[in-house]
């Protein structure tokens, strides 16, 4: 019986995390984490290829290390090769936490689980494609030891066989028998990255993680090797994780289309669906800002503020700070209130400390009485968006101390939204551009 | 290699800044590599000049013949000329923008040579005219920065990581606005007392140890600090207007501390600190992130629409610059191939090149596995035989292409170099009929 006319599932990766610690100190003492994966859930199918979209420091590249098994991950798990059957055992005994169950799943499919002959076949069909060719290319080597390598590791060919193979991998990709024995320099850009196309496919992979494949090439080179993965696609029947920044090119690439912010995934869904109707805000700015997606008469906008940073993200949705549809109920907290007052260097230079009783609930010091009420009234200003005004509970001040109160809000969860779709926003469906704040 | 002036149907603005034949080669151990080789366009008054083409077109390097930055060796020879025309404040009506200056705040300066009549010099325009190749390098200084300005790829490379962001802003300031400093820590800038001898030095970056040492005394102390203080202010005025929050607290901080947006946004306030007539901007949001890429655009062009400064874009991004620039120049192998309105090429365009690079753009119409990619790369440009650059990767290729070379002639308001629309005087023209066969 062959898997072919079932759904197989090659990855599933549920509530997956990867933190790095931030050490500081004589005694390098942790002192904090950075979130770069927390807390992604998806699956990938045989035959797809799924986009993984988002900005620098999105944990994109993180994950696809994870994924790719070269970092190990913080908590969460990642299967391999799943049938669907066990992909349902798997998501039934998660929810009911049956511990029982899921050790029958983790002995052979769970990726930081296996051992021996198992990891030795998810390796083997696990490749990665790196974005930078120059340093994913070892300067040193012939490219025949390049791409020959893994078919060596695996004791796969030897000699003149060995030789044949890397020539037929060499064909594959566009390059021929001339280029053998030669270095990674003597190559331009495009053919570099072809090399490291033909190293990834020696094995005959199930899996390839595309990490920025084209990112550094010309745009008339990336529609050659679009182009290539494509018809390698076709006619091997790989899956394809891609992740990268360029939305034109995902579009162009994926069947589905995840996009990151911040370590979590905000929003998924079938290519045409997602790029007809983004739901969440953050997919709307992404589109927007894309010069080859909006039309020519069309402005193309961007977003105000930066990505806050991963060690302490945001409470509620992660995209509350520069979101232009931000609701009271998106997790205002008193880091808000703190950013607004390095704007207003008057009131920053008095305030002494922060005390906190909880993400949404402090006591700021000021140095002086007229500091703390002039915060009370900066907060009604018309400098404090309307949402976030609307989210405060309590404004208490007492001599030098201003306490505040916001809503308690949970974190916003990726919810499903219609078939094979979901978005972790609090909003049903994006809200008319007319009514953005600011 | 003369050329005809462009023809356009919108602006008939004058010219700020004219190339002609430009060529720049670079010795290697191969042999001389004619990184650019012959190019010929016009930047116009108050525009954006977009200046496309993929990596090794020539294009960085051509940005920085501008200011002669192109550094020799490698660089063996530069030809041609690059005319520029400085502009002065508006005597009328002192930068506000009148009738006058056409509402600009800037008018042309005079050519000393012939006070306005027209001369050889100013190629009878009477307006100031300086061949940025061949001034010497005191001259090119007091541009640098002023006249013209420069924005960098890489802000994270192109800021000093050890001085603040306050201390290097301030450069251009006692570079180029000393007299101003002086005025506003009021100081006559004109006496010629020793005292202000010192202070002028001071005030231009100019003065020694022995004179530093002078200034530290209580006489000078003050005035010194009130110099600094000016300078501190016009900072902070700058940084403002880039949309930077909380100015003064940026200028106690170093590069790192920023974010590659924040970055690109001071070196955007230091280029146009000065009020320049010309910016370059060399692929100044390639580094960023796209959202954070569409802010910067946003801020040039309100910048822009304010200073009514031209810029020179120069990206590799095609989309990117038809949302930018009013003209484009597109490049391939250290030459123009073809020079029009954005909007014109964009939808129309003319040169094989111009089309094969919009069609490989994923696009939503683009059938997955169908891009239009332009097969080969960019060729060697190792001492190149005469012929168009383009053939060797072009469909529409014919036998005179190989051996001849094409010249950016005009069509309808554009500038193309195809034997396509120009026929060769022999041999077979080229169509572009030929590839649906």
């Amino acid at each position: 019986m062959t898997a072919t006319t079932e759904r197989r599932t090659v990855l599933a990766v549920r509530d997956l995390k990867k933190h790095f610690p931030i050490k500081d100190g004589a005694l390098q003492r942790v002192v904090g984490h950075v979130r770069a994966v927390d807390g992604v859930s998806f699956d990938l199918h045989r035959g797809e290829t799924l986009g993984l979209v988002g900005e620098s420091g999105c944990g994109k590249t993180t994950l696809g290390r994870v994924l790719a098994g070269l970092e190990p991950a913080t908590s969460g798990g990642v299967y391999f090769d799943l049938s669907e059957a066990q992909r349902i055992q798997l998501d039934q005994s998660l929810k009911a936490l049956d511990g029982a169950d899921l050790a029958g799943l983790d002995a052979g499919h769970r990726v930081d689980r296996l051992s021996g002959h198992d990891w030795r076949r998810f390796r083997r069909n696990t490749q990665m494609v790196f974005q930078d060719s120059f340093s994913s290319l070892n300067p040193r080597h012939l490219v025949s030891d390049i791409v020959g390598r893994p078919l060596q590791v695996h004791k796969e060919a030897s000699g003149s066989a060995l030789t044949e193979r890397v020539v037929d991998l060499l064909e594959q990709v566009g390059l021929g028998r001339q280029h053998l024995y030669r270095y990674p320099h003597q190559f331009s850009g495009g053919q570099r990255q072809r090399i490291s196309i033909a190293r990834a496919l020696a094995l005959d992979p199930e899996l390839v993680i595309l990490d920025e494949p084209t990112s550094a090439l010309d745009v008339s080179v990336q529609a050659q090797i679009l182009n290539l993965l494509h018809e390698l696609q076709q006619s091997r029947g790989f899956t394809f994780l891609f992740i990268t920044h360029d939305l034109a090119v995902v579009r162009h690439m994926a069947d589905r289309i995840a996009v990151m912010y911040l370590g979590r995934i905000v929003e998924a869904g079938s290519t045409s669906e997602l790029f007809a109707r983004p739901i969440h805000p953050y997919t709307d700015a992404l589109l927007r800002a894309n010069p080859d997606l909006t039309e020519n008469d069309e402005g193309f906008h961007g977003l105000e503020g930066t990505v806050p940073d991963p060690a302490r993200p945001p409470q509620g949705c992660r995209f509350h700070t520069r979101c232009v549809y931000a609701t009271p109920d998106c997790g205002w907290e008193i880091d808000d209130v703190v950013l607004q007052l390095e704007e207003t260097p008057a009131l920053f230079d008095k305030l002494e400390g922060v005390e906190r009783r909880s993400p949404f609930d402090a006591d700021l010091q000021f140095d002086d009485g007229a500091s703390s009420a002039g915060l009370a009234t900066a907060l009604k200003g018309d400098h404090v968006p309307e949402s976030m005004k609307s989210a405060i509970e309590q404004v208490a001040v007492n001599d030098r101390t201003v306490s505040i109160r916001f809503r308690e809000v949970d974190e916003v969860q990726l919810t499903e939204r219609g078939s094979d779709r979901q978005a972790a926003c609090v909003l049903d469906a994006l809200p008319d551009r007319s009514t953005q704040r600011r | 290699m003369t050329t005809a002036p462009i023809e356009a149907p919108k602006t008939t603005a004058p010219v700020v800044a004219s190339v002609r034949d430009l060529r720049v080669h670079f010795k290697t151990k191969a042999g001389i590599v004619q990184a650019v080789d012959g190019v010929d366009f016009d930047v116009r008054d108050g525009e954006t000049l977009g200046l496309v083409g993929e990596t090794g077109c020539g294009k960085s390097v051509t940005a920085r013949s501008f200011l002669r930055l192109v550094p020799m060796p490698p660089g063996i020879a530069v030809s041609g000329s690059i005319m520029f025309r400085p502009r002065m404040r508006c005597s009328s009506c002192d930068g506000a923008g009148c009738s006058i200056c056409g509402n600009t705040g800037r008018v042309v300066s005079i050519c000393p040579a012939c006070s306005g009549a027209g001369c050889d010099t100013c190629e009878q325009t009477g307006a100031e005219t300086v061949d940025l190749l061949t001034v010497p390098e005191r001259e090119l200084r007091a541009i640098r920065g002023n006249r013209i300005a420069m924005i960098f790829q890489d802000p994270g490379k192109a800021l000093n990581p050890a001085l603040t962001i306050g201390k290097q802003v301030a450069e251009v300031f006692y570079a180029h606005r000393s007299d101003e400093l002086l005025t506003s820590a009021g100081i006559d800038p004109a006496s010629e007392s020793l005292q202000n001898y010192v202070l002028r030095r001071r005030a231009s970056q100019e003065s020694r140890t022995p004179e530093n040492l002078v200034l530290s005394l209580p006489p000078l102390r003050t005035r010194r600090n009130a110099i600094s203080a000016a300078a501190d202010a016009m900072v902070a005025a700058a940084l403002n207007e880039t949309q930077i929050p909380n100015p003064r607290a940026v200028m106690d901080r170093y590069p790192h501390e920023l974010s590659g947006g924040m970055k690109q946004r001071v070196m955007i306030a230091q280029a146009l600190a000065c009020d320049p007539d010309l910016l370059i901007a060399d692929e100044p949001t390639t580094a960023l992130d796209v959202t954070v890429q569409a802010r910067i655009i946003e801020l040039i062009n309100e910048l822009q629409e304010r200073h009514k400064t031209a810029v020179v874009y120069i990206s590799h991004d095609l989309s990117l610059v038809r949302k930018v620039a009013d003209r484009t120049a597109v490049m391939y192998a250290g030459r123009i191939v073809e020079v029009g309105e954005s909007d014109q090429i964009f939808h129309d365009p003319e040169h094989p090149y111009t089309r094969g690079l919009i069609d490989a753009i994923p696009g939503a119409s683009h059938e997955r596995g169908r891009l239009a990619a332009i097969e080969g790369t960019v060729p060697e440009l190792i001492d190149p035989e005469p012929s168009c650059r383009f053939s060797g990767r072009c469909a529409y290729a014919e036998q005179v292409c190989r051996s001849e070379d094409p010249q950016l002639e005009p069509i309808d308001h554009r500038q193309v170099a195809c034997f396509i629309h120009h026929p060769p005087d022999h041999g077979v023209a080229p169509t572009f009929a030929r590839t649906e066969q």
